[in-house]
This record gives structure tokens, sequence and C-alpha cells, in this order.
């Protein structure tokens, strides 16, 4: 697809082609004033191309902007609450969620403030809150991440690990290359208003990482498509021992405490030390090693 | 659709730019509308005061929200939806205004023609009341979504072409809402009610083609 302003205007983006799967993080790379806004706009539906088209049905969709300073004349929680309808969730159940998600990121008490008092980051707060109410199937980030404190953003990495988890396509743009590095399914990079692909595969591990041993049921296979792609090995004992960044730590022990039959969780640490090669990684390793009890 | 309307509702609401159009109509009814004055005259008066109200109410809707909550709404339900959404809200407040003034025209005004001979039995003009103020709200509406986002961006342009545009379908000889209009002022003189049934269908087709024009996603930038 395509797009330029005005009717004879340069084009800002030509001959991109782009595919959304489900259970996929996807990074948008690019210089300044290259299109990367524009492309986020064209798939979160904001803005229609002028050349080619958007095919498949209309996902469950959420956008939060760069800048979120939002004069509107609501309270915090009130706009919450409108977005949760507008998402087509019932009036009790927004009030909730949107309680649920302020917390979250650490601005509870803000849920009474009207949006036009609230500071810079804590307006980017809500917007961030506001995507994550109705359980996007797909979740648009223009640098989300910008204005947000340090625990705000750790818990931001954790929720967008946790919507992939749960099968959704997340697309972000951040200026911070480590920026979920660990666990981006894909990157693209505009050039030349072109899109081409920048690497496939994870980048280095560098965060912290936790370690995690689970037993699972007798003869039970591993669950498919664990969230974070955890290296796991088995250990003596007949359980097995994952190592996973941490901001998929709470997504992993989600989806193992869930699964069916249901795992059961033995230990929890931090990780010692960074792993040594990151080529390694990947859901169909697996390496015996000795384990020491 | 509710939650979007819902939404619009509340902002134009809360914001108080809704003040400004309704207590200029407020004036403008106050002025021309007096006690004991013939019914279809000051019926067809109201009515065609709604008209220029609507336009701007609408444009109120269209442009409340900053880019970015905007960019928010039009991809949680889709940028067509959204700007409908805001387009219906204008057109359903100034739709309360024109039946709030209706029925205080009924209430106030003598039943009867001009020269005060003829009676003029209230519900039927009641009804030809509503439709004219209907033709008004639509026409308006219209006005208001072709002359603001996303077709005109300028807001100067905006404004001029909205004004000229109201001014346009209000004296222009066969547009819906001087047809309407027309015949409550001249039904007046002979204490004679027209409905204006054909000029209220011309309406809501042209009201319906204004909306599908501004909700075209290829115009939509959100």
């Amino acid at each position: 697809m395509g797009r330029r302003y005005g009717l004879g205007g340069p084009w800002v983006l030509r001959g991109v082609d782009i595919d959304l799967p489900a259970h996929t993080l996807i990074r948008i790379e690019g210089a300044n004033g290259t299109g990367k806004s524009t492309l986020l706009r064209l798939l979160a539906g904001i803005d229609s191309p002028t050349q080619g088209r958007i095919t498949g049905q209309r996902p469950r969709t959420a956008y939060v902007p760069e800048r979120f300073s939002a004069a509107l004349p609501f309270t915090a929680a009130g706009y919450l609450v409108h977005l949760g309808r507008i998402h087509g969730l019932r009036t009790p159940e927004a009030a909730d969620r949107a309680q649920s998600w302020l917390a979250r990121f650490g601005a509870a008490d803000h849920a009474r403030t009207p949006l036009p008092e609230l500071s810079k980051g804590t307006s980017q707060k809500v917007a961030v809150a506001q995507a994550f109410l109705a359980e996007p199937e797909l979740l648009i980030l223009d640098e989300a991440w910008t204005g947000l404190d340090t625990a705000a953003r750790d818990e931001l990495d954790r929720a967008v690990a946790e919507r992939v988890a749960a099968g959704a396509t997340v697309v972000f743009v951040d200026h911070d290359p480590r920026r979920l590095a660990e666990s981006v399914d894909t990157v693209f990079r505009i050039e030349r208003n072109g899109l081409r692909t920048a690497s496939g595969a994870r980048t280095a591990q560098t965060g912290p990482r936790v370690r995690i041993e689970a037993e699972g049921p007798p003869g039970a296979a591993l669950p498919a498509g664990l969230p974070g792609a955890p290296e796991h090995t088995p250990t003596a004992d007949g359980g097995v021992r994952f190592t996973v960044a941490a901001t998929h730590s709470d997504a992993l022990l989600c989806a193992l405490l869930t699964a069916r039959p249901p795992w059961h969780i033995r230990q929890l640490a931090a990780a010692p030390g960074p792993v040594q090669d990151p080529a390694a990684d990947g859901p169909a390793h697996r390496t015996p090693t000795p384990e020491a009890p | 659709m509710n939650a979007l309307l819902r939404y619009q509702t509340a902002l134009l609401v809360r914001s108080q730019r809704w003040l400004a159009p309704v207590l200029l109509y407020a004036a403008f009814v106050g002025v021309g509308v007096q006690w004991g004055q013939p019914v279809l005259d000051s019926l067809g008066y109201a009515a065609a005061g709604l008209l220029p109200v609507t336009a701007w109410l609408v444009q109120l809707c269209v442009n409340q929200e900053p880019p970015a909550a905007r960019a928010v709404i039009a991809a949680a339900a889709g940028s067509p939806r959204a700007h409908l959404a805001a387009l219906l809200a204008g057109t359903g407040c100034a739709g309360l205004l024109g039946v709030a003034a209706t029925a205080v025209v009924l209430l106030i005004s003598r039943p009867a023609g001009t020269d005060g001979a003829v009676r003029v039995a209230l519900l039927p003009a009641g009804t030809a009341g509503l439709l004219a103020a209907a033709c008004c709200v639509l026409l308006g509406a219209a006005v208001g979504a072709l002359c603001t986002r996303p077709l005109l961006h300028r807001r100067g342009w905006s404004l001029a072409a909205t004004v000229f545009a109201s001014l346009l379908a209000l004296v222009t000889g066969g547009s819906p809402a001087n047809t309407a209009v027309t015949g409550l002022v001249t039904g007046s003189r002979t204490g004679t009610v027209h409905l204006p049934v054909l000029p209220f269908a011309v309406a809501v087709v042209l009201a319906a083609a204004a909306a599908a024009l501004a909700c075209r996603p290829a115009f939509l930038r959100g």
C-alpha cells in the first residue's frame, strides 16, 4: 500500500507490504520523518492508504499516540469508561478494568483527576491504560513509552508481553533500540519510502532473566507457543527448567499454570548472568545438561 | 455506535461549547417570537434560525477533540464511524433544540392566521413546524458536515463557507429549508397548514449524502 497527503503530494510510503500474524511483536524502525507514524496510523485504521488496501477483518484495535495530553472535560476514570464502552465493554466492566489498569501503571490516585490537570506522564499512563482495557487483538504503540516513569515503562513492557502471549499482534515504534529487544519477532525498517525487514530473529539477550523450574503432568509435552520463547532444559528429577526474559516471566508462569493439564511450579529465581549464545535461543532448542539439585 | 454517541455528546455537554450557539438561538427566537403572534409565522421563523445553529453545533462536535484523542477513538471504532458519531451528536443536539423551540412557539403563539380571522389547529401546525425544523436541522447538518474537517481544514475558509452555505440554503428557492419555511409563512396569511413532507424527504437525502461524503475513509486522516 502507499500513502501520500494531498492530491499531488510526495509519497510518504510506497509499495509497503506488511503481514500482521497473531502472537507477534513487530518493531518499526526508521529515521525521523520517514513515515513510521504514518505506517502505524494506516495499520491502526486511523488513516487509509491512497494506494492499495488493508485486507482481512478489522481486528479489535487499540492505539497509543506518542503525546497524549488530552484537554478533554473528563476525569481519567470517566474517560477510560467511555473508551471501554466504545471498545464494546459494558459500563461496570469498563469501570473495573479502568481502575485496575490505572493501578497497574501507578496512576490509581489520579482516577478522579480531570484530564487537563494531569501531568504529561500521567496523561500518557491514561493513554496506555485505554489501549489495554479491551484486550485488543491489534495493539499499535507509537513511542508509547515516552514520558512514562521507569516503573510504568517496565509495566508496559510486561503488559505488551502478556498481550502477545494472549495471541495479539503488537506493532511498536520506540527510540530506544533495546526496547523489548529480547522478544521482538520481526523488525522492519522504513527506507526510501519502502519497508524492508531489518532482522528476523530475536536479538541478544540483554535484560534481566528469570529461571523457572516447573513440573509437567506425567508424559505431557511442553505447551506450544510459550510466551517469550523460553529456553528449557529437563532437570534430573523429571522437571523442566525454563529461562526467560524477566519481561515475559509473568506471562510464562500464567501460561504454565493455566495449561491443560496445568503445570506445577517448583521454584522461581533470578537467572545468574547473561546467556551465552543468542542464536541458541529458540522454542525447539533443548540442551541436556546435568543438573545439580 | 451508542457508546460513540454518548462519548461525543458528553464531550459537547461538558465542554460548554454548546452555550454560544444555543444562547444565540435563544436570543434569535426571543427577539422574533412574541407572545400572541400567529403560530405559523413564528414556527417558520424559529425553524429558519435552526439551520446555521445546527451547522455550528455539528462543527463543534467534529472539532472538539485534540488530534491524539481523535486518533485513539478512530483506532477503536474506525475513522468513518467516529466521524459519523460526531455528526450525529451535533445533529441530535440541534434536533432537541428544535423540538424545544417548536414546543415553546406552540405554547405562546396565537392559534390563528396572520389576519387573525382564521383559526389554525395546533396539532397540524405543530406537525408542520416539527417537519420544517427537521428540514432546517438536516440541511444545517449537511452544511456543517461539508464545510469542515475532513473536507475543509482551514478555519477561516471553513467559517466563511459555513456562513455562505447556510445563507444560501435558507434563501435559495427550491432548497428544502426554504420551501418548508416559506410554506409555513405563506400558509399563515391564509391560515392553511402546508405539511412539508417532500422537502423533509429531500433534506433527509441531502443530509445522508453529505454525511456519506464527509465520512469517506479516503478523506479522513483521523
